[in-house]
């Protein structure tokens, strides 16, 4: 998706983990990817460079689907899809 | 979906190599992996309930004179102590730890109490080489 279209999607949780550096924001996703129901978007919070790349592969090994990552001012905001 | 299975022989007990040991277990439950760790020699003293998270009574197994400097910066960047990572995650997948019988004993701590509460079980070696071949995945800390 265009970072245009990340911003207007419905996310039904955000996970803030922009206070941890590796692993935390991949363990905060798989924490939190539990609470929500199939179908529903996720975005993770992180400034953790690592996470850019963790986060798109984490999703294609468990099914989940990747839609984009949007660059913040001094984060960024990872969003997926649950399967 | 078969879960894939992690088996880490973790040897070490200085505090550089178990933070690094908690990191990669935190990968593998984000994968959802069974994971078999098995404490061997200097890691069992670690798992001594009496020493744990307790920096001061854990070696660096590099760089020892960097170990305040790496401390820090493990504090600054809010990166867990390796009980912690290593807590957390035994509630997200199945992460079993089993202390080397012998090596619990050469440090003097015999049974299961004498650990810290993440331990599991004392087993003996043939349930490590065991483990071993039965991983999918086998690393030696």
């Amino acid at each position: 998706m265009t970072p245009e279209e990340l911003k207007k999607v419905q996310v039904a949780k955000t996970v803030d983990a922009r206070g941890t550096a590796c692993p935390g924001p991949l363990l905060e996703a798989k924490k939190t990817v539990g609470t929500i129901k199939s179908g529903d978007i996720m975005e993770v919070l992180s400034a953790d460079e690592g996470t850019k790349s963790d986060l798109p592969k984490w999703c294609a090994k468990q099914g989940h689907e990747y839609l984009g990552t949007i660059e913040e001012n001094g984060y960024f905001k990872v969003f997926m899809k649950k399967k | 979906m078969e879960k894939k299975k992690l088996c880490i022989g973790l040897y070490s007990g200085s505090v550089d190599k178990l933070t690094a040991a908690g990191i990669i277990l935190s990968g593998a439950v984000a994968d959802n992996m069974h994971v078999d760790i098995y404490v061997l020699l200097q890691g069992a003293r670690a798992f001594r309930k009496d020493i744990g998270d307790n920096p001061d009574k854990l070696q660096m197994a590099e760089n020892p004179a960097l170990k305040a400097e790496f401390l820090q910066s493990l504090k600054t960047l809010k990166v867990k102590t390796w009980v912690e990572f290593f807590r957390e995650c035994k509630t997200i997948s199945e992460v079993k730890i089993h202390i080397c019988g012998l090596a619990g004993k050469i440090w003097g701590a015999e049974k299961l109490d004498d650990f810290i509460d993440i331990a599991d079980d004392i087993c003996g070696i043939g349930a490590y080489i065991t483990a071993t071949q039965e991983a999918d995945v086998n690393l030696f800390i």
